[in-house]
């Protein structure tokens, strides 16, 4: 199987055609200050520019993507910066749910491999003394609800069902799921966005963080 | 660059602090938001005090503070949007998909491996060891006396301990790792190593027995002051609030690239345990991390503390030995 029938998962491919005028050497000169961050090297020959990032900061606006190749070819109507763009967090994002779920049935496991040995642990617990709460008189007066007493069929019980609960993994799945159906379109978009916004000039200042 | 004496130690050698209330910035915009932003910390915290004294005991449960915790998570999630302190902490969606995934680990193995070995095991433990019985005029006690000592005696355990991560090497390199975060947001108390989520955990907070409503008090203070810790929101937080509790600033301050202001404001609610032990200054810094802000990856935030760990072993045991000078 070709590795390109997979890597719509974790690539970001995309096209955007220069303004008017503009040559391959001014809209390169437009986006270099996107590699020249920490942690980011670059190499480019003749219409081609290649980059990879190590480490990069959360403040780098590609942080999300680890490497890609960026080239300038000529289209119908004028030269046209063609994208791909490969990022570790979408693959990351992609695979996370599987691993939560992978924790749902560890703690399904668990829980069937120790239930014979609560049942076994059950007759101690109806032996536990069953001592009122006390309520302190200021808490009385100020009316706060009376301490319940506390139930003598097993409340631990309960609590250890709860305990070995598989639901918080299911959910963590789930939403790793939404969040990489997000991240896919919201990513894809905004990097676009980005290098418009370098092409024409109208890029945003670096944070504080960053400039400093 | 300019440093700050604070005590005996002088803060902002390698990295730009602020130090002194007066030099931090304040809420800007109209009445409405400036109001919001003074007020929200500590309506919110008597807020949850009331609802805790006063919630029938049908509702006063473990599941309700659940998810009282996961709403008021999305609720700063929301006035990170509105109001952000730094613009280089703004929440990307790798930042919020990296800790959500530490969040994770948090709710499912970390709680896994805590059932067997954690501090509940050794709670019950230590319980089971002695007469306890002694100890019932814990629960006596009026219920807000009874939160703020678990919540005291947790946070004065968890002081030592995080001092400890900052002082004694084997305990700093699972906890080293949270110290590459290079911003703080809601969910970035979460991220580091889980060997060291699993050791922060461990406190003394309940070898007493107590009422379970005094128990959800104190989860209730810690919450409505420790979630401040790590988030990016600029507040105009009262001066009684920072000088008794810990706040964005002081954390900020702790997670500093200043090696010496990362050695302070060790309490996670309690900041005057640090002006007790004389580790607190009170300032904020933005530039956050380790080795000039590099930010770790999550698989080196999982193997660093091994990695590390076998490299000093490996040092320590493969030093030649002295050789004496000729005489």
């Amino acid at each position: 199987m070709k590795a390109h029938w997979i890597d719509w998962i974790w690539h970001v491919r995309g096209s955007l055609p220069l303004a008017p005028g503009q040559s391959g050497e001014e809209a390169f000169g437009r986006l270099d200050p996107l590699f020249r961050q920490g942690g980011t090297t670059r190499s480019r020959i003749g219409d081609t520019l290649t980059f990879t990032k190590k480490d990069q900061a959360a403040q780098d606006s590609m942080s999300v993507f680890d490497g890609g190749v960026l080239q300038i070819r000529d289209g119908v109507v004028g030269p046209v910066l063609h994208y791909r763009l490969a990022s570790r967090a979408l693959l990351f994002c992609f695979l996370a749910p599987l691993l939560f779920l992978a924790f749902a049935q560890l703690t399904v496991a668990l829980g069937r491999w120790e239930k014979p040995a609560a049942q076994a642990a059950g007759a101690h617990k109806q032996q536990k003394k069953l001592v009122e709460l006390p309520q302190n008189p200021i808490d009385k007066m100020l009316g706060s609800p009376a301490p319940e007493k506390p139930k003598p069929d097993g409340k631990d019980g309960e609590d250890d069902k709860k305990k070995a609960s598989p639901t918080s993994a299911y959910v963590f799945a789930a939403m790793f799921a939404v969040l990489y159906v997000v991240g896919r379109v919201l990513e894809g978009r905004l990097v676009r966005s980005l290098f418009r916004k370098e092409l024409l000039g109208t890029g945003d200042q670096p944070p504080m963080a960053l400039a400093g | 660059m300019e440093a700050v004496r604070v005590g005996k130690r002088l803060i902002g050698a390698q990295a730009p602090v602020t130090v002194g209330w007066e030099n931090i910035p304040r809420v800007e915009g109209g009445p409405l938001k400036r109001f919001v932003f003074t007020w929200f910390q500590p309506t919110m915290l008597f807020a949850l005090i009331l609802f805790w004294y006063y919630v029938p005991n049908s509702i006063a449960k473990t599941s309700t503070a659940v998810g009282i915790g996961i709403g008021f998570k999305v609720l700063l999630l929301g006035l990170e949007w509105v109001n952000p302190r730094h613009r280089s902490w703004r929440l990307t969606w790798k930042e919020l998909v990296t800790d959500l995934f530490y969040v994770g680990l948090g709710y499912t193995l970390v709680r896994l491996v805590n059932g067997y070995i954690g501090s509940g095991v050794m709670t019950k433990a230590v319980q089971h060891a002695f007469d306890w019985d002694k100890f019932t005029w814990f629960m006596g006690m009026p219920l807000l006396v009874q939160a703020f000592l678990i919540s005291f005696i947790f946070d004065f355990g968890q002081y030592w301990m995080h001092r400890g991560m900052h002082n004694w090497y084997p305990l700093w390199l699972p906890h080293s790792v949270h110290h590459y975060i290079t911003q703080l947001n809601i969910n970035k108390g979460a991220v580091g190593n889980p060997v060291e989520i699993f050791l922060i955990g461990l406190g003394v907070g309940g070898f007493f027995d107590f009422l379970p409503r005094a128990a959800l008090l104190a989860g209730a203070i810690g919450m409505a002051v420790s979630t401040y810790q790590h988030i990016n929101v600029r507040f105009n937080t009262p001066r009684w609030w920072r000088f008794v509790f810990n706040t964005t600033e002081h954390h900020s301050v702790h997670h500093s690239q200043d090696f010496e202001a990362s050695r302070s404001n060790y309490s996670g609610t309690y900041i005057f345990i640090d002006r007790m032990f004389g580790t607190c200054v009170d300032g904020e810094a933005e530039l956050l991390g380790m080795e000039g802000g590099r930010r770790m990856s999550i698989r080196e935030q999982m193997t660093y503390p091994f990695t590390e760990g076998w490299k000093a072993i490996k040092d320590r045991f493969s030093r030649p030995a002295e050789v004496m000078p000729a005489e």
